[in-house]
């Protein structure tokens, strides 16, 4: 019986974000209608152009790989209740690293460059992070603050590096010398930038779940996020987990950031990966913090960033509506009014 | 006259759960009225709803014969209605005055809180009550006994005529308590009426003029209180009469198990000391009772006993070793199981599931390679919900359980299998007498299996139906310790209330016991 | 130590007018603070303001009809913000995130519709902010009549809301309300009295300010940059923690990012550092202040 109510009260869930997600769409619809001076074909390319050809429908699934990295980062530490803010800044110092990595040994085999890299990126950004929770653990100071200012600092020197000592002269965008060709993934969507990125997104989301419901460690750090006070007093060493949920939460942006590198840009461009930090937010709440819901929320996003510049393309209208679109969601996703109307009529 | 009549008040919380289910209620003018009945029979709820705090789903609300809405508390502040919550409605950060006058507060030059005019108000309201609070005291620095004297004041001050008290007694000393009862008398003089909800029978006997009894969300009887016993309130509380009887053999069988040396905390910031030296030794086999009214180091006493704070000089020891600044899961390891005061926050975690609140000590034992195994965990929380008679069983969120399976949650962690130490703070607070009897059976078993066990209350009777000694404590020091005789006399309690009041302070020594007869030697010569 | 002073009371001058956007931002935000509320949004309200008052400034060609209906714009954003937070139950922070990203895409949507580009959009016809104009001999005070006059009137403004929001919120019935909604907003609901409605009006005060924040960033430039906030509202909310949710600590918190930013500036001209480490540079001190507090607070406490 219990078994049942929990299952209707994700699906009551569901339903409430699916309705959320519809009007939304409602709502750029309306948008489109007041800005576009040909709103049928501006919001036919919004919404169908993402599927029309293999090369969007890719490039739209490939955008969503760094945001299911940056998403599980983020589900990791509110699980936990670390906030981490600064996934902007380790997202891009985890591309950066990657990026160094690779230009430091140009000559290597492609698995051992593309391992260094991805190491390389994991550990810087978990480093970034770790800082917080350091902080915090030792002084009581917030995480969520220093870690925002932090990532602010990191991406304005991160900049520093992609257009100073490794800005590469021979190309007119601000950009690092292109990485050597054998580190670059393996495309599997031709003649979309999708990669085998896409592969390890989903074994990292899959691996995220088992480590935080059935390990020893996850538990822990559960038991830390809902309470730190019983877990203090059941004996768990609380201090520990204000850290490791940091420093798990950074490197899974940096990896993110890395994949972004090795697997479509191959190399660092000022501002690649702008965004994905906060957005990474966005998609670990809609998701509930449940690192397997992390995959479709993902998808959403990635949806309509892919809309938004098909509608550039095909429509009249600027990419930034998909900031519009994407803050209608944000409003919406957690009013619990919402799925209070959802429930009621379930019940009637 | 009649002042107030409820009809068929009905109240759903949920689908399925009916807190108050046509409940009538009436008031006289100038009367005491007490309610009383189990946990969760609807008592709050009905006052709720009096004081427009809840809406009720069906029934009707008549004050002085005419039918009246209350959407709000300012609704029934305007009929001169007051409550007095039981867990304090105070802002800790503002002083009593801006505490009393929030919401209404007098304004000078139309704009600005009048603080002068606010303090002297009060001033009247309190000296015409004989209270002894300071208007400009921030209410974090008050004792408990004075926070309830503020909340009377509030309502006082809104020229409350009908005072409605939920649990007022639960937090009081003997001492207070009468105190608050001979207030209770004075305003009926003045014409007022009081509504008190309690659950102890003898404070009905002592203070009410009529009685109305409540049950799963119904009222089962309304009498006068010349007309009733204590037996018969007891038999239509509960459905069945019920006996508050302990089998108890007092035993101390071993050395000191956790001993107290000097034990001094001090408060952050500032010299005042938390604890004061204390020296207190629990032995294997025993059961110290430790009563204190609060605010007074007992919550010092039970979190450097579980580990939870630092103390700031003497040493803690636990089987002869120092265990100083150990942490709680290293004290657990040597043997400590600790049933908290604080149930809801620090004893479990609300969200998680039963089982998850189960294994929070014990999980390692679970391990595999760093899995859990999720079987044997799944095996052991069913033994223990089974064993326990826990409701709802082992895969729902604890919160979601009432108060009492809570507590039996706890304590099917705690006291199963092996503890050399067990400090157990509150355990029955709000918990209605079939609950706590098992408490206290489940507190004894770990005795006679040879813990030591440290028993923090404010509650004095149960300390002395269970301990085997008493140490009381006032302003962060053990000031009195007794052997304790079960005696539940009226006199007994209030000698221990006078140590709990700091009147008395003359044992310090925990080998220097005071005996029944030292008592009975003390209390003549006090009288005579 | 004449050459000193000539540099340092520019720096301090500079810093007074730089540290205002902050100190609005802040003390806007310290009253959602207060009741309870964490208030990211002020990024966002403040972008709005940003916008909109120079769009109306430009096309009515008048300052304060501009600066009032950037004001009015950043309200009617805090009002959205507070309603969904609110009345439909939302998550304050991601609301907050929402709000921040609503008003990045469409000011830059609005400009692209309007003015048919994305980067920078400089208007001609815009007025100068008027200067508080002071008598002679206190303009003639050493040091201090050259660091505290010659601003423009947005500087005093805020310094008299600096002292109005102290009396609000220390002296009158809505401040002691305001406060008791953020300590114990249960005890509020018992006096009958309702924790949102003070909630609400939290986040309207910090749209008020930060609209005029974000006016006083657009007019002095007399154009509008995409993203023209960069991390102010961030800045300031980080302000109001380490001044101590107080008024003046604030402002004290606020002059000291204003001194940081304003040596920067000076700093890219005179100093060979690449500019991104310049920019970086606020960041890092507030970071480092924000921990050294820390240890500093945590030796006490621990003492
Ligand atoms: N806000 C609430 N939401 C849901 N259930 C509640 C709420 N308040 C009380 N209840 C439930 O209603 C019943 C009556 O509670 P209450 O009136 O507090 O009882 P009493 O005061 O007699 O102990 C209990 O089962 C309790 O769990
Ligand atoms: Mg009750």
């Amino acid at each position: 019986m219990k078994g049942r109510q929990s299952a209707s009260g994700v699906l009551s869930t569901v339903m409430g974000l699916a309705l959320t997600i519809l009007f939304s769409f409602g709502l750029v619809i309306l948008l489109i209608f007041l800005l576009s001076k040909m709103p049928a074909k501006t919001i036919y390319a919004f919404f169908i152009g993402p599927f029309s050809n293999k090369y969007y429908l890719g490039n739209m699934l490939n955008v969503a790989v760094p945001l299911i990295f940056t998403g599980l980062g983020i589900a990791v530490a509110f699980k936990s209740s670390v906030f981490n803010l600064g996934g902007e800044g380790q997202v891009y110092a985890g591309g950066l690293a990657a990026t160094i990595a690779c230009l430091a040994i140009p000559h290597a085999p492609g698995l051992v460059g593309m391992a260094l890299a991805l190491v390389a990126a994991a550990t810087v950004s978990a480093a970034i992070a770790g800082f917080s929770g350091f902080f915090r653990m030792k002084w009581d100071a917030d995480e969520m603050i220093s870690s925002f200012l932090l990532s602010a600092a990191v991406a304005l020197v991160c900049n520093y590096f992609i257009t100073g000592p490794f800005d590469d002269p021979n190309n007119n965008i601000l950009s690092t010398y292109p990485i050597a060709k054998q580190f670059g993934l393996l495309k599997i969507f031709p003649p979309s930038k999708l990669n085998v990125s896409a592969f390890l997104a989903i074994a990292a989301a899959i691996l995220v779940y088992i480590f935080m419901n059935k390990t020893h460690a996850g538990y822990e750090m559960r038991m830390c996020g809902l309470n730190r006070e019983f877990s203090r007093y059941g004996g768990i060493k609380v201090s520990r987990y204000l850290v490791l949920p940091m420093i798990l939460s950074g490197a899974l942006h940096g990896l993110g950031g890395g994949l972004m590198v090795l697997g479509t840009y191959q190399a660092a461009i000022k501002g690649f990966s702008f965004g994905m930090g906060w957005n990474g937010i966005a998609v670990a709440l809609i998701a509930r913090n449940n690192p397997l819901g992390v995959l479709p929320a993902a998808l959403l996003f990635a949806y309509l960033d892919a809309g938004a510049k098909s509608a550039m393309l095909g429509g009249d209208v600027t990419f930034e509506i998909a900031s519009i679109a994407q803050s209608f969601i944000f409003y919406l996703v957690t009013a619990q009014a919402l799925y209070d109307i959802v429930r009621k009529r379930r019940r009637a | 006259m009649q002042l107030l009549e409820m009809k068929g008040i009905t109240k759903l919380y949920a689908d399925d759960l009916v807190a108050n289910d046509s409940v009538d209620f009436s008031l006289e003018e100038r009367e005491i009225h007490a309610i009383v009945g189990e946990n969760g029979a609807g008592k709050t709820t009905l006052m709720k709803i009096l004081y427009g705090l809840e809406q009720p789903d069906s029934g009707s609300i008549l004050f002085r014969g005419v039918k009246k809405s209350i959407h709000s508390p300012l609704d029934a502040n305007r009929l001169g209605i007051g409550m007095v919550h039981q867990h304090f409605k105070l802002i800790p950060d503002f002083t009593v005055a801006e505490n009393v006058v929030l919401g209404i507060e007098p304004l000078r030059a139309k704009i600005f809180v009048d603080h002068v005019t606010a303090a002297r108000e009060i001033r009247r309201v309190i000296e015409s009550h004989g209270f002894s609070i300071d208007p400009n005291a921030r209410v974090r620095s008050l004792t408990v006994g004075q926070m309830q004297q503020v909340e009377i004041v509030k309502m006082l001050y809104r020229k409350a005529e009908l005072l409605i008290l939920d649990e007022p007694t639960s937090v009081l000393t003997e001492q207070e308590i009468d105190s608050l009862f001979s207030t209770l008398r004075s305003l009926r003089e003045d014409g007022k009426t009081c509504i008190i909800i309690t659950h102890k029978l003898q404070e009905v006997m002592d203070i009410s003029d009529r009685v109305t009894v409540m049950r799963k969300g119904g009222v089962v009887a309304v009498r006068s209180t010349s007309e009733v016993d204590k037996a018969e309130l007891s038999r239509l509380m509960v459905g069945k009469n019920m006996l508050f009887q302990l089998d108890r053999k007092y035993a101390a069988c071993g050395d000191s198990a956790l001993e107290f040396k000097d034990v001094t905390i001090r408060q952050r910031g500032s010299n005042r000391p938390l604890l004061d030296r204390v020296n207190l030794t629990v032995r294997s086999c025993e059961i110290v009772g430790v009563a204190g009214v609060s605010g007074n180091g007992l919550g010092e006493l039970e979190d450097s006993a579980a580990g939870l704070r630092r103390i700031d000089s003497g040493q803690i020891l636990f089987d002869g070793q120092d265990i100083s600044g150990l942490s709680t899961g290293e004290l657990r390891a040597r043997g400590l199981a600790y049933v908290p005061a604080d149930r809801l926050h620090r004893g479990s975690s609300l969200s998680s599931t039963v089982t998850e609140n189960l294994i929070v000590t014990n999980h390692h034992n679970f391990l595999r390679a760093g899995f859990l195994k999720s079987g044997k965990i799944r095996h052991y929380a069913t033994k223990l919900v089974e064993s326990f008679a826990i409701d709802g069983g082992p895969r729902i969120a604890i919160g979601t359980l009432s108060g009492g399976n809570i507590q039996k949650v706890i304590l099917a962690r705690e006291l199963t299998g092996e503890a050399k130490i067990v400090v157990v703070s509150e355990p029955t607070w709000g918990l209605d007498v079939a609950s706590s009897q098992f408490v206290y059976e489940k507190i004894l078993e770990m005795r006679s299996a040879g813990a030591g066990i440290l028993f923090i209350s404010s509650n004095l009777d149960e300390i002395i139906g269970i301990a085997d000694s008493i140490a009381v404590m006032y302003r962060g020091k053990v000031v009195g310790f007794l052997r304790n005789e079960q005696d539940q006399s009226k006199e007994f309690k209030e000698f221990i209330g006078e140590y709990m009041l700091g009147l008395r302070d003359d044992f310090v020594s925990p080998d220097d016991f005071v005996s029944r007869d030292d008592f009975a030697v003390r209390a003549k010569g006090e009288s005579s | 130590m004449s050459s000193n002073s000539s540099y340092s009371v520019p720096l301090v001058f500079n810093a007074v007018e730089i540290m205002t956007p902050f100190l609005l931002a802040g003390i806007g935000g310290l009253f959602t603070e207060l009741a309870g509320m964490l208030n990211i949004a002020l990024e966002g309200l403040m972008l709005a303001g940003a916008f909109f008052s120079i769009v109306f400034a430009a096309a009515t060609g008048n300052l304060f009809l501009g600066i009032a209906m950037g004001v009015l714009s950043s309200m009617l954003l805090a009002l959205l913000f507070g309603t969904i937070t609110l009345k439909l139950r939302a998550n304050v922070f991601i609301t907050g995130l929402a709000t921040n990203l609503f008003a990045s895409g469409f000011t830059v949507v609005l400009a692209y519709q309007l003015f048919h580009t994305k980067g920078v959009i400089q208007f001609q016809n815009i007025p100068k902010l008027p200067v508080l104009v002071v008598p002679d001999f206190l303009q003639r005070i050493p040091i201090l009549g050259d660091i505290l006059f010659g601003h423009n009137i947005i500087v005093y403004l805020t310094w008299a809301l600096v002292l109005l929001s102290a009396i609000v919120i220390y002296r009158t019935p809505f401040g002691l309300r305001l406060r008791g909604t953020g300590i114990n907003a249960d005890t509020i609901v018992s006096l009958g009295l309702s924790p949102q409605k003070y909630q609400l009006a939290g986040i309207l005060i910090s749209g008020f300010t930060c609209g005029l924040a974000g006016a006083m960033l657009t007019i002095r430039l007399a154009a509008f940059v995409p993203e023209i906030t960069s991390g102010r509202g961030w800045i300031a909310l980080v302000a109001i923690y380490l001044g101590n949710k107080t008024p003046f600590g604030i402002a004290v918190a606020s002059f000291v990012f204003g001194l940081t930013e304003s040596f920067s500036n000076y700093a890219q001209g005179a100093i060979k550092i690449p500019s991104d480490f310049i920019l970086a540079l606020p960041y890092v001190i507030t970071v480092a202040a924000m921990i050294l507090y820390a240890v500093w607070r945590h030796s006490r406490a621990t003492r």
